[in-house]
């Protein structure tokens, strides 16, 4: 494959990824307007153009097995949105594992495996769909009141719409507005934001006449079971003009001259829009006035490619070296004499450094994106596990607009998919349980999600039973990860922590989602791999709570650099909760050394020694940075610190992957540089007590 | 030809340049590597130490924003290290995972060329475990001084293990 068609083919990609996550967003929320007992018609139109250009792309790259089914999926949809056939939960299910198999299709395209052949889960949507189409009623003959000639300019749609509504007992009206040429595309979707508060907008067409050529007329039909009193004082104003459009037994006057006179141009313009005549300049951008809008900020976005920005980022990391030299220079000139011009140069110096972090700042941004991405996916996990196990669960989502780097949203649906399944699956009781228990029949998982500092923290939280906590200390002493004559002493929140060793489960019966024990420890190693963390917290009878506090970004961090025998190490800040001179009364609790700070009891690293890099045992003034890693903290004991920087966190070499304690490698300056702590693995590695625990989190 | 196929192995991918060798010093004997197995020589930047990493690892540094693993060729062949050399070269080559990893060695001579006849490809006499042993045979040029040849993957493997 050349280079070029290698790129068209990643777009298209990158493409159908967006237009199915669309997708099944747009069906999450035609399931919540299901379950509301009306279903909005908007969401069922938005929902058919996003499989027709699904179709349209698919075809377009000769991906036949997606093509074959978006195709099908498009007449499901433009069944359902023409009234053929009605929605029902079935029909949904059938929608949602359509967004699933074309989920499948793709990664199956992405790994080059479209063999042509189509998976059995394609195959079993594609009958499902078949069925439902079979079922469909045919079009309803029986004749409403409707004028005729409304229903020539009418298409299928607009007309089932028209119909539905007066089924509904509403009442058509017509709004006469004239558009300045160049704000319609605005002044339209305005007007038609606000009808839609009041009914539904059947269609607009143009009425051919205007006062001046930079006027544009337009009539819009609506159906609204408002009053005519109430559309006039909602909608009207100097260039707005409405009336009741009668129903065909009622005046055939009046009809002439509404009805009748809206829709006698229009034909024309509705099928060849663009053969109409000069009068209607404005009419193939009208006649789809907010779309054309969508369409024009859809150019406007650039997809880019991550790592491209990463070589930005990179890029902005050497100039910000390259402007501590300056500065150095400045300083130079300025000590040599030439003052004025040091100045200058100090001045340029500073400028430019302001204008590098809004560049920096511009790069991170662009690398943000809100949670909501991964949050829709988890919805439809949920819906669909809850109805696997036969439990009713609601998810309440706060906070998806929350940002976060792309990478890390990318990693992230995993773990959270795991967390919910646990929570669906342990958490939450059965109904006949919750109803003896006096909880609400209906089980709640909340998802929330907020910034923090320089950090986003997502909550999973279900009001179902809570954690065991002698079952998971009994389940910890079966695998053997503790001694039993331990586990009278163990803390609680050493007990939350036994749910992430590898191979516990507390439910002795294996289902067929989760508790085969595989799982909170990968969920884990996951999470501690972005930088972050996960805390739990569980009340018996009335629920769980697990936190992960995630880094903002991975790109650039602000660090400490700190010097433990002449080694200098990068801390990052975000982990750093404060910086204290070393008490020189510290004591040994249990072979630890521990200080007291502030009154509470902190336990101490010394980094020299724990790297095995002391070369005598550390005298005179020390420094402790507080390295806090969700609630638990550890002093890290160094000999001095060097500052602050902003650094661009660099991966180590795959050969050194074994080792622990270091989260990468940064550039310091004249071409040294220095190792990034691993703040998280080291308090993890320092703070397992128990040794047969920390060799089960080591060995995992 | 049974040479050959242990030549292939050895040189894998860069058969065609079998006779172009980058002859090195280290502790006064004389190394080569196949030089297409080279990605380039550079002048040791500041090495900064990695606490816990293998011991043939003398650090990480930065070649054009790139973090490189440095590996001690006298280490990987149980050589005492050399206290600071002049002369001292990194050579950057392809080790596990195709990862770019840097040799150093004390002192970088030349390219030699030599004929199929000037290469005597034994790993059995060498350094016991075949398999383990990062030496792959001796060149003996015509006019000139022995060399140890050395796998440079292997050995680049060999010190980050």
């Amino acid at each position: 494959m050349s280079e070029a068609s290698d790129r068209g083919h990643e777009e298209f990609l990158a493409e159908a990824q967006d237009i199915i996550e669309a997708f099944s967003r747009n069906l999450l929320s035609l399931d919540a307007s299901f379950k509301k007992g009306g279903v909005e018609p908007a969401l069922l139109n938005e929902g058919f153009r996003a499989i027709h250009t699904l179709k349209g792309l698919a075809s377009l790259f000769g991906v036949t097995g997606l093509a074959m089914l978006t195709h099908r999926l498009e007449d499901l949809l433009d069944g359902l949105r023409l009234g053929r056939v009605s929605i029902s939960s079935e029909v949904l299910d059938v929608l949602f594992a359509a967004v699933e198999a074309c989920h499948l299709l793709l990664a199956a395209e992405r790994e080059e495996e479209d063999d042509g052949a189509v998976p059995d889960v394609v195959h079993r949507v594609l009958t499902q769909i078949e069925l439902i189409g079979r079922g469909a009623k045919a079009a309803r003959e029986d004749d409403f009141t409707i004028d005729p000639g409304i229903l020539a300019v009418l298409t299928e749609y607009e007309e089932h719409r028209l119909r539905a509504n007066l089924e509904a007992g509403l009442r058509l009206f017509r709004v006469r507005v004239q558009f300045d040429l160049m704000t319609i595309d605005k002044e339209l979707a305005l007007l038609k934001d606000r009808a839609r508060q009041l009914g539904e907008v059947i269609t607009y067409l143009p009425t051919g006449e205007s006062s001046s050529p930079d006027v544009l007329e337009l009539d819009l039909v609506l159906a609204s079971g408002e009053e005519l009193a109430l559309l006039v004082s909602q909608l009207g104003g100097e260039a707005v003009a409405i009336e009741e459009i009668p129903r065909r037994n009622a005046l055939a006057e009046a009809r002439r001259e509404s009805a009748a006179q809206v829709l006698s141009r229009a034909p024309l313009s509705v099928s060849h829009p663009a053969s109409s005549a000069p009068s209607s300049v404005g009419v193939p951008a009208l006649e789809r006035g907010v779309s054309v809008q969508e369409k024009r900020l859809a150019r406007r976005a650039v997809r880019v490619d991550i790592h491209k920005l990463d070589r930005l980022m990179n890029v902005v990391g050497e100039l910000s070296l390259l402007r501590s030299s300056l500065r150095r220079v400045a300083d130079r000139i300025k000590n040599s004499g030439q003052r004025q011009l040091g100045g200058e140069l100090h001045r340029l110096h500073r400028n430019f450094e302001r204008r590098l972090e809004d560049m920096q700042d511009g790069i991170l941004e662009m690398r943000m994106v809100p949670l909501g991405q991964v949050f829709d996916r988890l919805a439809r996990g949920v819906r669909q596990m809850s109805r696997d196990v036969g439990k009713e669960v609601r998810l309440v989502i706060t906070g998806a607009e929350t940002e976060i780097d792309k990478l890390i949203v990318e990693e992230l649906g995993d773990p959270l998919l795991h967390m919910l399944r646990n929570a669906i699956d342990h958490g939450i009781e059965t109904e006949a349980e919750r109803v003896r228990a006096k909880k609400n029949p209906v089980g709640t998982i909340a998802l929330n999600a907020y910034q923090k500092g320089n950090h986003v923290m997502i909550e999973v939280e279900d009001d179902g039973r809570g954690i065991d906590e002698k079952r998971l200390i009994e389940r910890a002493v079966q695998i053997g990860a503790i001694e039993p004559s331990s586990a009278p002493d163990i803390s609680r929140d050493e007990v939350m922590g036994l749910m992430f060793l590898p191979g516990l489960s507390t439910r002795d019966a294996v289902s067929a989602m989760s508790g085969r024990g595989v799982g909170m420890d990968v969920v884990k190693t996951n999470i501690a791999r972005l930088g972050g963390v996960i805390d739990v917290h569980s009340e018996r009878g009335i629920g769980t709570k697990m936190t992960l506090t995630l880094p903002i970004t991975l790109a650039i961090v602000r660090a400490l650099l700190v010097s433990a025998e002449e080694h200098v190490f990068a801390v990052p800040l975000s982990s750093v909760s404060e910086i204290v001179l070393l008490d020189s009364k510290t004591r040994l609790i249990d072979g630890r050394e521990v200080m007291s700070l502030r009154g509470s009891t902190l336990p101490l690293c010394r980094l020299a020694e724990f790297f095995g890099i002391a070369k005598q045992p550390q005298r005179g003034r020390a420094f402790v940075v507080v390295a806090q890693v969700g609630e638990r903290r550890l002093g890290l004991v160094i000999d001095s610190v060097a500052g602050q920087q902003d650094i661009v966190i660099k991966a180590l070499g795959s050969s050194l992957d074994r080792v622990r304690g270091f989260a990468g490698a940064t550039e310091l300056g004249d071409q040294r540089v220095g190792l990034v702590l691993d703040t998280t693995g080291i308090v993890e590695e320092v703070l397992s007590i128990h040794d047969t625990l920390r060799k089960a989190v080591l060995h995992a | 030809m049974p040479d050959s196929v242990v030549l292939g192995s050895f040189l894998g991918r860069h058969a065609e340049h079998a006779q172009e060798l980058l002859a090195f010093v280290t502790q006064g004997e004389l190394y080569a590597v196949p030089l297409a197995a080279v990605q380039e020589i550079v002048v040791p930047p500041p090495l900064t130490v990695v606490p816990r990493a293998a011991r043939a690892v003398v650090g990480v540094c930065s070649v054009r924003g790139r973090v490189v693993t440095v590996v001690d060729f006298r280490t990987c062949m149980g050589l005492p290290p050399l206290e600071q050399g002049r002369r001292v070269r990194i050579l950057l080559g392809q080790g596990e995972n195709d990862e770019i990893v840097g040799l150093r060695v004390d002192e970088v001579r030349h390219v030699v060329r030599l004929a199929a006849g000037e290469l005597e490809w034994t790993a059995q006499s060498l350094g016991g475990d075949a398999a383990d042993s990062v030496l792959r045979g001796i060149g003996r040029p015509a006019n000139g001084e022995e060399l140890v040849l050395v796998d440079m993957k292997a050995v680049l493997t060999k010190g980050c293990a």
